[in-house]
């Protein structure tokens, strides 16, 4: 890891006025919410939805840019830098996963009912997990990619494994061969879940650790595979 | 320190190939210009000395080592043509980044910062945003991130585009210093006469092949070109002065020393030639590029 990196990266989110509106945002949001009944389900949806916005920046908008090329001349070797950068995004969320945690722990101590704090942990650290898998997704689908062409893959995939097993689903039950044949083999429906299960998972309601290796796992793995990918990747100036 | 060495560096993109077998060295010390045609290959070349492309075939070495090895990319300086980074960045943290990451201590960051601002010019500008810089201090600021850490291998890429005059005196001043600091220039640019006054060498790349190569200046003599009065000289006495027949009234011959250059013409002027102009002689680098391109 190269500290520098990592230092610029959270630099960069926490002057954007943007960011600060948006982690304010959170906590007002989680303060507020801390008067109804069910603990730690606002700020993680907000915190991902931050995931996606700071997590998509690195290495494949540089790459189109041309900031990528002005790095890689200066002594630091590529994986370090792409994992630099995704702890360096993972931090910047966290400031704001910490600060809607904070507000509403303020919040239910206010009007007493900081017996949930279990729950809220609990989400806590679903949440953090959840956003290294985010950043790690995002950094993964740049690192063969250029812009922003990331986040959408990242929906594009998302949104096409929820479609494809609705699609199977019906095709299942129609009469005809292909029907037939996906009755008998539910191979395609499982790998599709699996995928699906793996990289968009959603948190479960108690602390879970074998969900929490998995997340960590897969974010492990997209990094891996990132950082092979970037390691070998051609990076043009003047590309775009 | 060995400088840059390129041999028999070949590049393609799909079938088409773009370096043919580049042989190219550029000494410490030594300002090297690359000239030649659009998609000759000069940035496919440049990409590949900075370990941005991989090479087909052939081999780059930076003072005896790899080009991606991460210690000579402690001693490499690179200024792209054009300067793109997080634009809501302060120039001032800009290079901060810059030179940290480049390697510079963090208590001499404040320093070699304010000191790389001020020699470009640029220090009333550092806490404005990039946003707000025009195409010329961009430039500059990409000339102060590439020199920040007093590198040895200097690689620019038409550092002087969108500069205006007493910018690129100033960039020609400070290509000059790194020359005389021992570093090995490697200079791409379209602008000729930048290349013809800073350059100690000039390559010409066309069709992917270093097509023709040209000595500027020569580390151990001087070439002056003396124009005559015409009529007023003996061409034979003047070839045995100057060491080489007059071409229509121009002669060309070369010195040890500046100091000699004086001796030179009152030894033509005693032959009897009427001397109208003495200046220093390179090659007609417009007429290379119309020749060769």
């Amino acid at each position: 890891m190269n500290l520098v990196v990592i230092e610029e990266t959270v630099r960069r989110s926490v002057t954007s006025i943007a960011y600060v509106s948006y982690v304010a945002l959170v906590g007002i949001i989680s303060l507020g919410v801390s008067r109804f009944d069910k603990p730690g389900a606002a700020w993680p949806s907000l915190v991902a939805l931050l995931a996606y916005i700071v997590g998509c920046a690195p290495i494949g908008p540089e790459f189109s840019s041309g900031t990528l090329q002005l790095i890689l001349t200066k002594p630091v070797n590529r994986s370090v830098y792409l994992l630099s950068r995704v702890a360096g995004a993972v931090c910047a969320v966290w400031i704001a996963t910490f600060a809607g945690f904070g507000c509403e722990l303020i919040g239910r101590t206010l009007w007493s009912d900081a017996s949930r704090i279990d729950i809220m942990g609990t989400a806590l650290i679903h949440s953090l997990a959840d956003t290294i898998l985010i950043c790690a997704l995002l950094v993964f689908f740049g690192s063969f990619t250029r812009a922003y062409f990331n986040i959408a893959i990242y929906f594009v995939l998302m949104i096409g494994l929820s479609v494809s097993q609705g699609i199977l689903a019906m095709t299942r039950a129609m009469q005809g061969a292909l029907g037939a044949w996906l009755r008998a083999h539910n191979i395609v429906d499982r790998a599709i879940a699996a995928v699906e299960r793996n990289l968009f998972t959603d948190a479960p309601p108690r602390l879970d650790w074998h969900w929490l290796l998995m997340v960590l796992t897969n974010a492990a793995l997209a990094l891996v595979a990132a950082c092979f990918i970037f390691r070998n990747r051609e990076v043009p100036y003047g590309a775009d | 320190m060995s400088g840059v060495r390129v041999r028999a560096l070949t590049k393609s993109f799909g079938t088409h190939a773009v370096l043919k077998g580049i042989d190219l060295d550029v000494a410490p010390g030594e300002v090297v210009g690359l000239i030649g045609p659009n998609g000759a290959g000069k940035t496919t070349l440049m990409s590949c000395l900075l370990g941005f492309l991989h090479t087909d075939q052939g081999e780059i070495t930076i003072d005896g080592r790899a080009n991606d090895d991460l210690r000579i990319r402690r001693r490499t300086g690179f200024v792209p043509e054009r300067m793109n980074f997080d634009r809501r960045a302060t120039g001032d943290s800009f290079l901060r980044y810059m030179a940290r990451l480049a390697g510079v201590a963090r208590t001499e960051t404040g320093v070699r910062v304010n000191a790389m601002l001020e020699r470009l010019d640029i220090a009333a500008a550092a806490q404005k945003r990039l946003s707000q810089y025009s195409r010329g201090m961009l430039q500059r600021i990409g000339m102060c991130q590439a020199l920040i850490h007093e590198p040895d291998f200097i690689f620019l890429d038409e550092p002087t585009s969108g500069l205006d005059p007493n910018g690129v005196l100033l960039v020609r001043d400070l290509i000059t210093e790194q020359k005389a600091r021992g570093a090995a220039v490697l200079l791409n640019s379209h602008q000729l006469a930048e290349v013809e006054k800073v350059c100690d060498r000039v390559l010409f790349l066309s069709g992917g092949v270093i097509a023709r190569a040209e000595t500027l200046r020569h580390a151990d003599r001087i070439v002056i070109a003396v124009t005559m009065l015409r009529g007023s000289f003996d061409p034979a006495a003047i070839a045995r002065v100057a060491g080489a027949e007059p071409k229509d009234n121009v002669v060309i011959a070369s010195v040890e020393a500046e100091a000699d250059i004086a001796e030179m013409v009152r030894e033509l002027v005693a032959t009897g030639a009427g001397i109208v102009d003495v200046r220093r002689h390179t090659a007609d680098l417009e007429g290379i590029f119309r020749g060769a391109a």
